[in-house]
C-alpha cells in the first residue's frame, strides 16, 4: 500500500471498532489452493485467532485476482481490503489490538528479522519446490492451480505463473539451487527457529506474537500437507520442540475455538491434525 | 594451508576498499577470519573466473561467486569468523541477515541503479569512467537493466517504474532496518560480544556503500549520519581492517566533487585538443595541394617555361 493510502486507511481503521462480518478470502481449500498460499493464510487466521477477532474464511476461485497486491489471503472488514501478514498486522494495530507491544526495542528487532527470515527462506522454499522442481510442479502446483478453469485457459495460467516464479528464483540466485540444497536451507532455518524458541511455550516467552503466527502457519502447512516426497516434512519432524509449538498453538487456537462456534469453516480439513 | 586463495572484487573509491555490497561483505569477512587471499581489485567484471564479481579462486575446487557461497568455503578451509558463536547466535546470524536482504538491499539497489538522478550522475559516471572501453559503453545499461528487472521481480510487479511513491515505500522499510540494526548493535563495538562475525561483514557491506558514497538524492545517507552507533560501527571496521583505503579518502575527495574541473580528470585534455586541431588543419591543407585548389609556386621556374604559368593560372580560376 502507499504511504498516504497506509495514513487515510489507519486514519479510517481506527475510527471502526472490529465488525463481525470480517472475512478472510483464500483459494479453494480442496482443490485449488498451494502450499505456500495456504501457509500464508494460515498464518493470518493464527494471528487473528490470537487478537482474538473473529474472522469467517470464504474460498474462492478468483482470490488471487481480487486482492489488492496480488497475493493472498486478503481480509474484508468493513470497506477496507488488505493482504498480506505485514500490513494486516498495521492494520489491526490501528484498531488498537496488539501482539507485540509488550517488546523492548531489542526483541522487536529480532522479532521483525526472524519474520523475515520465515518470509526469505522458508517461503521462498515453498516457492521452489512448488514452481521450480519438475515433478512436484507437473504433478501437483500445474493442475492444482489450473483446476477451476477450463482448457486452454488453464495451460495458459499454469504455465504463465511458473514461468513467472522461475525468473524471480533466478533474479535472487536460487535458480542453480539443486532440491538437496534446498531442503538444507530448509533444515537451517528450522534449526535457527528451534534454537531460538528453545524450550519457551512461545518465542517472546509467555505471550504469542506475529512470529509465532508465521512460524506455525509455515511449519504446520508443510507438515499436514501431501508433497511427492516427505522429506520436507521430515526436516522438520526432527526438531522436537517446534513440534510441540505447533501442537500447543494448536490446540489453543483452533480446536478449543472451534468448539465453541458453530460453523466448521475455519478449521482446516485440508490434512489431519498432527494430534 | 593449501595454496592461496585468489579474490576478485570490483575496485574501490570514497574511502572503501570496493564499490560494491558484495564484494565489501566478503572482503570484510576475509579480514575477520584471518584468511590469506590475494585480492585482485579489478574493473571488468569478465575478467573474473565466473564472470560476476566478486569470485573466489581455489586451486582444487574451481570457482565461487556469491557471497554465501564464498563464505561457506572459507569456512570449510578453516577461516571461520564465526567459530565463537553459541547456537542461538548463529540463528540470530541468519534471521538479520535475512532482514538486511529483504528490508535493505531493494532500497540500496533503488538509490544507486534506479533513481534516475542518482545513477545518471553518480553510479553510472562512476562506472562509465572505471570500466575498460569498450565494455563501458555496454555494462552500465546493461547492469542497469539487470537490477531494474531484480526490483520488479522481488516486489512481485512486472509494470514497476521507478518514482516517488515506490521510493517512498522502499525507503521506509530501509530506514526501519536500519534504526532495528542500531538497536540490535545498542552501544556495542560488535554485534556479538568484541570480535567481528559474519553478520557484522554483511552489516558492513551493505551500509558502508551508503554511509560514503556521495549522490545527489541521499535520503539513506542523511539517516544513517543520524544513527550515531552504525556511523561509529562502519567508520571503526574501515580503521582497524581497511586502514590504507581510509587514509586514501582525503586525496580522492576533490576530484568527484570538482564541477567545473574537467582539466582535473583528463590532464591531458589540452594537449589533445591543440592536437587534434593541428590535425584538422593539416588535413585540410594537404587535400587542398593534392587537389590543385591551392598550388605552390616555384619562382625559379617562372623564366624558362612561362607558357605553362599560365596554364596554372587558369586551373587556378576554375
Amino acid at each position: 500500500m502507499s504511504l498516504a493510502a497506509e495514513a487515510f486507511v489507519s486514519q479510517m481503521a481506527a475510527a471502526e471498532p472490529w465488525p463481525e462480518n470480517a472475512t478472510l478470502y483464500q483459494p479453494l481449500r480442496e482443490h485449488q489452493i498451494l502450499l505456500s498460499d495456504c501457509a500464508s493464510s494460515l498464518a493470518v487466521q493464527a494471528y487473528l485467532r490470537m487478537c482474538n477477532l473473529p474472522v469467517r474464511v470464504s474460498c474462492r476461485a478468483n482470490a488471487e485476482y481480487m486482492s489488492p497486491s496480488g497475493k493472498v489471503p486478503f481480509i474484508h472488514v468493513g470497506n477496507q481490503v488488505v493482504s498480506e501478514l505485514g500490513p494486516i498486522v498495521q492494520f489491526t494495530k490501528a484498531k488498537g489490538h496488539s501482539l507485540s507491544d509488550g517488546l523492548d526495542d531489542v526483541q522487536r528487532a529480532e522479532m521483525k528479522a526472524y519474520m523475515e527470515l520465515v518470509n526469505n527462506m522458508l517461503l521462498t522454499a515453498e516457492l521452489y519446490i512448488q514452481w521450480c522442481d519438475d515433478t512436484t510442479s507437473s504433478e501437483i502446483s500445474r493442475p492444482r492451480y489450473s483446476s477451476p478453469y477450463s482448457w486452454p485457459l488453464n495451460h495458459i495460467l499454469a504455465y504463465q505463473k511458473q514461468w513467472e516464479v522461475r525468473r524471480k528464483m533466478n533474479a535472487i540466485g536460487w535458480a542453480g539451487k539443486s532440491l538437496e540444497q534446498v531442503y538444507e536451507d530448509v533444515s537451517q532455518c528450522c534449526q535457527a527457529l528451534s534454537q531460538r524458541l528453545g524450550t519457551q511455550p512461545y518465542f517472546f516467552n509467555k505471550q504469542p506474537t506475529e512470529l509465532d503466527a508465521l512460524v506455525f502457519g509455515h511449519l504446520f502447512t508443510i507438515l499436514t500437507t501431501r508433497l511427492t516426497s516427505d522429506e520436507l516434512s521430515e526436516k522438520i519432524k526432527s526438531y522436537s520442540n517446534l513440534l510441540s509449538f505447533c501442537r500447543r498453538i494448536e490446540q489453543t487456537y483452533f480446536e478449543e475455538q472451534d468448539r465453541d462456534s458453530q460453523s466448521g469453516a475455519s478449521h482446516h480439513s485440508k490434512g489431519p491434525s498432527l494430534i | 594451508m593449501a595454496a592461496p586463495m585468489e579474490l576478485y572484487c570490483w575496485r574501490g573509491d570514497h574511502g572503501l576498499p570496493s564499490v560494491d555490497v558484495d564484494c565489501l561483505t566478503v572482503l570484510a569477512y576475509a579480514k575477520f577470519a584471518g584468511a590469506p587471499l590475494k585480492v585482485h581489485k579489478i574493473t571488468n567484471p569478465w575478467r573474473s573466473p565466473t564472470g560476476i564479481l566478486p569470485a573466489l579462486k581455489t586451486r582444487e575446487e574451481g570457482s565461487f561467486s556469491q557471497p554465501s557461497k564464498i563464505i561457506i568455503q572459507l569456512r570449510k578451509q578453516k577461516y571461520n569468523a564465526d567459530y565463537d558463536l553459541s547456537a542461538k547466535e548463529g540463528a540470530d546470524t541468519l534471521a538479520f541477515v535475512s532482514l538486511l536482504e529483504e528490508k535493505l538491499l531493494p532500497a540500496l539497489i533503488y538509490t544507486q541503479w534506479v533513481d534516475a538522478k542518482n545513477y545518471v550522475d553518480a553510479t553510472r559516471r562512476w562506472y562509465a569512467e572505471n570500466i575498460p572501453f569498450p565494455l563501458n559503453f555496454l555494462l552500465p545499461n546493461r547492469m542497469h537493466g539487470r537490477q531494474l528487472e531484480r526490483l520488479r521481480l522481488v516486489r512481485g510487479d512486472p509494470a514497476l517504474e521507478p518514482g516517488e511513491q515506490l521510493e517512498k515505500e522502499l525507503y521506509q522499510d530501509a530506514l526501519e532496518c536500519m534504526t532495528l540494526l542500531s538497536q540490535r548493535l545498542g552501544s556495542h563495538k560488535f554485534f556479538f560480544g568484541d570480535s567481528p562475525s559474519s553478520l557484522d561483514a554483511y552489516v558492513f557491506g551493505h551500509l558502508a556503500p551508503i554511509l560514503k558514497i556521495k549522490l545527489p538524492n541521499n535520503k539513506l545517507q542523511q539517516h544513517i549520519n543520524s544513527l550515531e552507533s552504525l556511523r561509529q560501527f562502519c567508520n571503526n571496521i574501515l580503521v582497524l581492517y581497511f586502514p590504507s583505503e581510509s587514509r586514501e579518502l582525503p586525496t580522492r575527495k576533490v576530484s568527484p566533487q570538482a564541477e567545473g574541473g574537467d582539466f582535473d580528470n583528463e590532464p591531458h585534455k589540452r594537449r589533445n585538443q591543440i592536437l587534434s586541431v593541428l590535425f584538422a588543419v593539416g588535413a585540410m591543407l594537404g587535400y587542398a595541394v593534392l587537389s590543385g585548389i591551392i598550388t605552390i609556386k616555384h619562382t625559379h621556374a617562372q623564366l624558362e617555361e612561362p607558357h605553362i604559368e599560365e596554364e596554372e593560372d587558369e586551373e587556378e580560376e576554375e
